[in-house]
């Protein structure tokens, strides 16, 4: 592990422009390993929850994944991203690494206010900017022409019950 | 349980003045309700409403059983202590960009009556936040950590969530009812304004409360599926509590996130259970990558 985060960074130095560069990620849980992205697909392998995993690609809610003994595709949600457990370069260089670094993605921390509860507990009640914040607001009507611009349609779905399991008892 | 319950305040009513009845009503609720947890609130609610309707003048700022406008009102005040403590980052592009968002996902829920009102807050920490009556205010550090709009959208429904299921309502009108704010309330002494302020506390310590572990839960699964109706490819919310959960928990950005919220490896792992194949369905889902609004600095 330690040799790990010593490495990543040096390896991902000499790999340059590699857009596909290995983002690291580990298993949140138990899952299968299938050939494509389709919960009916053939299963390739399958990985205890803790394995290290390298992340290939996404597809909507599928990530390529390799591990140590095989390769395919795996539900999103099963698979943690980034190999930090506490912070250190290393999420930052896998950031760089995934191409996330150029949407501003990187975060500067330093010399800014934070919102601690101290603050937030003496914070005073500023009407200037609820009037401001209450000139932004939009019309359901205009949210409506908005998702229309953007080729987006309301979709009828249920709300997700506590867990599939309850859901099917 | 509530058929008997509803027989003993009835009979009660009926042999005691009116005004007495109430009380012991009250404490009747109380003792019934005590061994139902959760209940309370509920409870409390029915109980206002006859104080309200007995009083002669016109009630006082009720927080059992706030109106629309109470609501609304309470949330402003909140939302406006909040910005005393960050204010909102001077980008009315930006302002505009997720007030449309939020607008449109908030338009699947079961409070598209509200006035919803979106803003993104001059703070470097990752932390969103919801007041009743519709406000939802995200930071600009999280906005950074954002990569299309399907994530924002996550984002704000999450929040959108809380203030439809009254989240943070119900944890104000709970320390409201152990605390000697209750009293207040009964004798309907209190003027408005004062009632606002023994429930909000001192400016903006709401934000830093936690909400039961189970509402924050509940929020994500009811995030993806409002994110889900408005279009949006449904794993937004998922995704940025993925990026979130990579930032190292020492890291003062997400300290106070962390300390209201459960792990987001933890969020991840709840809303996995509740997804199994329920989304497998659902197709053509979007991320407008494209339109997604990117901060200038």
């Amino acid at each position: 592990m330690k040799i790990y985060k010593l490495l990543l960074p040096l390896v991902v130095l000499f790999l340059p422009g590699l857009s596909l560069a290995a983002e690291m990620g580990s298993a949140l849980k138990a899952d299968v390993i299938r050939a494509e992205p389709y919960s009916d697909a053939k299963r390739t392998g399958n990985f205890a929850r803790g394995d290290k995993l390298e992340i290939l690609s996404k597809k909507g809610s599928w990530l390529k994944v390799k591990t140590a003994k095989d390769s395919g595709w795996v539900r999103l949600l099963s698979v943690k991203r980034g190999t930090s457990k506490g912070g250190n370069e290393a999420a930052g260089v896998l950031a760089v690494a995934s191409g996330r670094a150029g949407t501003g993605q990187v975060v500067a921390t330093t010399g800014v206010r934070g919102l601690n509860e101290e603050e937030l507990k003496g914070a005073k009640y500023n009407a200037a900017e609820v009037k401001k914040l209450e000139s932004y607001t939009q019309t359901s009507k205009q949210g409506g022409q908005f998702a229309k611009s953007g080729g987006l349609k309301a979709v009828k779905f249920a709300y997700l019950p506590e867990s599939q399991k309850e859901g099917e008892k | 349980m509530r058929v008997i319950y509803f027989i003993l305040v009835s009979m009660l009513a009926i042999v005691i003045p009116q005004a007495q009845a109430l009380d012991i009503g009250d404490a009747l609720k109380d003792a019934i309700q005590s061994t139902t947890a959760g209940e309370t609130i509920t409870g409390s609610k029915k109980a206002s409403n006859s104080n309200a309707v007995k009083g002669e003048k016109k009630p006082a700022f009720n927080i059992q059983s706030p109106s629309k406008q109470e609501e609304i009102q309470l949330g402003r005040e909140i939302t406006g202590n909040l910005l005393g403590a960050a204010p909102l980052v001077n980008d009315v592009a930006l302002q505009n960009y997720v007030n449309k968002v939020g607008r449109w996902v908030a338009n699947q829920s079961e409070r598209a009556d509200l006035p919803w009102h979106f803003g993104v807050i001059e703070s470097e920490d990752i932390n969103a936040f919801a007041a009743p009556g519709g406000y939802v205010i995200i930071t600009k550090g999280l906005y950074r950590k954002l990569d299309n709009e399907a994530q924002l959208a996550g984002v704000l429904a999450h929040e959108i969530a809380h203030v439809v299921k009254n989240h943070h309502l119900k944890i104000m009108q709970q320390s409201q009812l152990l605390d000697l704010g209750a009293d207040l309330l009964g004798k309907q002494l209190a003027k408005d304004n004062q009632v606002i302020q023994k429930v909000i506390g001192s400016g903006a310590e709401v934000c830093a409360r936690s909400l039961d572990k189970s509402a924050e839960f509940e929020a994500d699964r009811m995030g993806v599926a409002l994110t889900a109706r408005a279009g949006y490819e449904p794993y937004g919310l998922p995704e940025v509590l993925q990026t979130i959960g990579q930032t190292g928990k020492d890291e003062g950005s997400v300290a106070l996130l962390f300390k209201t919220h459960p792990h987001p490896d933890d969020r991840l792992v709840k809303l996995d259970d509740a997804i199994g194949n329920r989304l497998d369905k659902i197709s053509g889902g979007k991320t407008l990558t494209e339109r997604f609004y990117r901060l200038k600095n």
